[in-house]
């Protein structure tokens, strides 16, 4: 096994916990030496930080350019890093950083390639991984071969918590970009905090259509005094507005009670929802991703069970 | 200019989804396909510039002779021309392989813009539109919301975590994977999907495109070895019993989290 780049992503100030996911993951290959790389501008202590709490001898490119997250500049500087630390595993967390920029890398070097693992090992020859298809319905083994670049699924594994004593050492790269980065554009918020919410019912595909949501999934939200939120394809159908949205990129969200209604739970819908403190999924089919998350399921039409729990409901209030 | 749209034919989304016999994917007979969602949005986005003055919008896909309905399917959207690379060398081809076969496609077409889906919906891997655009030397971006173009460039929006968005410029020529959601996709008119069957489909090989030896699975740097359902965790308490006493169960609990 050779040497492991584990590339870290700094989010509001500070090196993110799938960073520490990523350096947990690599120092679980056997024999693997373990290199990080830190990318920004003014992020010297961060690359120390990263190089102490378990990525080894860290690599940093530190310069005004990438200030802010540019895929130019990124694949840039993981070539250079891929080269000067020799790695044969590359790993980055699958994010919407990791999703632009890994699949270039693998491209530019010609290599095998990786997405949303969920657990790596070394191989024969390469690297053996699990990673999950058909939107968490099927998972897949897969193998590679020579020099990899995979892209982890952020709260799959464990964190490091460790330490190391890696140093850091200033990695220099030419940053130029044909991308232009503009500006970063924070969703305004219009009024339905569901992050506020003590019980929030969602309705998923499964609900069929969005007359459905006012008429069915609303009245149960409305008798327990919480809020209606909904998974992607909801909104992305445009039957309720992105703020209604639970997961990944949209609210993440911890209630007392999270009721979900025909969702199947993709995994940036469990990301939204799975810290809740009780989670009751209600869907037609066994099968469905969101059980394994749930801790009590109904395997049964959610227009049998949730108007009849709404009245069920109310009928406890008095 | 000239825009080319690469799309997937997967599995229907509500297609039953049984594991084949020696374990390496889905049974694929006898279940439905359809064009990858998230292409779908791709089609729309090509089309709407299209609308908007003066674009040729090219369909490409890959896969076999099943595939043909799919790209038919955008032809009757408003696509201009397909291209099907239908070659049984190319069955099983990894990410880079398939990204290789798309960046010759978009050379031979001289591509002022790609647009293709985020990922597709059976593997969920996103992976070859940013490996063609490294392919051909074009700035990429994934995960867009919107799209403005301008002569020389194009602003996009690329969707970050919590709802936030990233405003990136990219100089043409340029590749865009685009998220679920980002327009409303149209359906093929009648007269539409009339005039789609006069439309060229051409059909390639990878030989045609110089790529025997390059791009065949042969060369697969990753390979699936095993598809599985996995397994259950048993942590959920599944409630069973007739609607009333499924609802009585689920009042009891709600009670006992003080909800009531």
């Amino acid at each position: 096994m050779g040497t492991i780049l584990v590339v870290a992503e700094i989010q509001k100030g500070a090196i993110r916990e799938a960073s520490y996911e990523l350096v947990a993951a690599a120092r679980g290959i056997e024999g693997a030496e373990v290199n990080g790389l830190v990318i920004g501008s003014g992020v010297g202590d961060l690359a120390s930080e990263f190089a102490s709490k378990g990525a080894g001898k860290t690599l940093v490119v530190d310069d005004p350019a990438a200030a802010n997250y540019n895929v130019d500049v990124w694949s840039k500087a993981i070539k250079a890093a891929a080269e000067a630390s020799g790695a044969d595993l590359i790993l980055i967390s699958n994010t919407p950083t990791g999703w632009d920029v890994a699949p270039r890398i693998a491209a530019g070097l010609d290599c095998a390639f990786v997405s949303d693992a969920i657990r790596v090992a070394g191989g024969d020859g390469g690297y053996n991984l699990v990673r999950r298809i058909f939107n968490g319905k099927l998972d897949a083994e897969v193998s590679t071969s020579g020099q990899t670049v995979v892209s982890m699924q952020p709260g799959a594994g464990t964190t490091y918590e460790g330490s190391s004593d890696g140093g850091t050492e200033t990695l220099s790269a030419d940053l130029s970009a044909i991308a232009k980065f503009v500006e970063i554009k924070i969703a305004a918020s219009t009024g339905v905090d569901l992050t506020k919410a003590d019980v929030i019912v969602s309705g998923g595909r499964g609900v069929g259509d969005p007359e459905k949501f006012p008429e069915i999934i609303q009245p149960l939200a409305d008798a327990l005094g919480g809020a209606m939120g909904a998974s992607r394809p909801v909104v992305d159908a445009g039957w309720l507005d992105h703020p209604y949205q639970v997961g990944s990129s949209g609210q993440i969200v911890a209630p007392k009670l999270y009721i979900a209604a025909g969702i199947s739970g993709a995994i940036q819908h469990l990301v939204g929802m799975k810290a809740s403190n009780f989670i009751v999924a209600v869907n037609k089919d066994p099968d469905a991703p969101i059980f394994e998350v749930a801790d009590v399921g109904v395997v049964a039409d959610l227009f049998d069970i949730v108007p009849a729990l709404t009245e069920a409901v109310k009928a406890a209030k008095g | 200019m000239k825009v080319m749209v690469c799309l997937k034919q997967v599995p229907h989304q509500d297609a039953r989804l049984d594991v084949n016999a020696d374990g390496t994917w889905i049974q694929e007979d006898n279940i439905k396909f359809e064009i990858n969602s998230y292409d779908t949005y791709a089609v729309e986005e090509a089309l709407r510039l299209k609308d908007a003055g003066d674009a040729e919008v090219v369909v490409v896909s890959i896969g076999p002779d099943r595939v043909t309905a799919a790209l038919r399917t955008a032809l009757g959207m408003g696509a201009d021309r397909a291209i099907h690379v239908n070659d049984p060398a190319a069955q099983g081809a990894d990410a880079l392989g398939i990204a290789k076969t798309l960046a010759a496609v978009a050379k031979e077409e001289g591509a002022d813009v790609i647009f293709a889906g985020l990922m597709a919906e059976d593997d969920n891997a996103s992976a070859i539109p940013p490996m063609v655009a490294e392919l051909l030397g074009f700035p990429s971006a994934t995960g867009v919301l919107a799209t403005d173009f301008s002569a020389d460039t194009v602003t996009v929006e690329r969707e970050l975590e919590g709802g936030a968005l990233e405003v990136v410029e990219l100089p043409k020529p340029c590749l865009i994977a685009i998220q679920s959601g980002a327009n409303q996709v149209r359906y093929a008119s009648l007269k539409g999907i009339m005039q789609a069957k006069k439309k060229p489909v051409d059909v390639k090989t990878l030989a045609d495109l110089g790529l025997a030896e390059s791009a065949s699975a042969a060369q697969n740097k990753t390979t699936v070895n095993k598809v599985y359902v996995p397994a259950k965790g048993d942590t959920a308490e599944i409630l069973s019993g007739s609607t009333d006493e499924v609802v009585g169960q689920l009042v009891t609990k709600i009670k006992e989290l003080g909800l009531l």
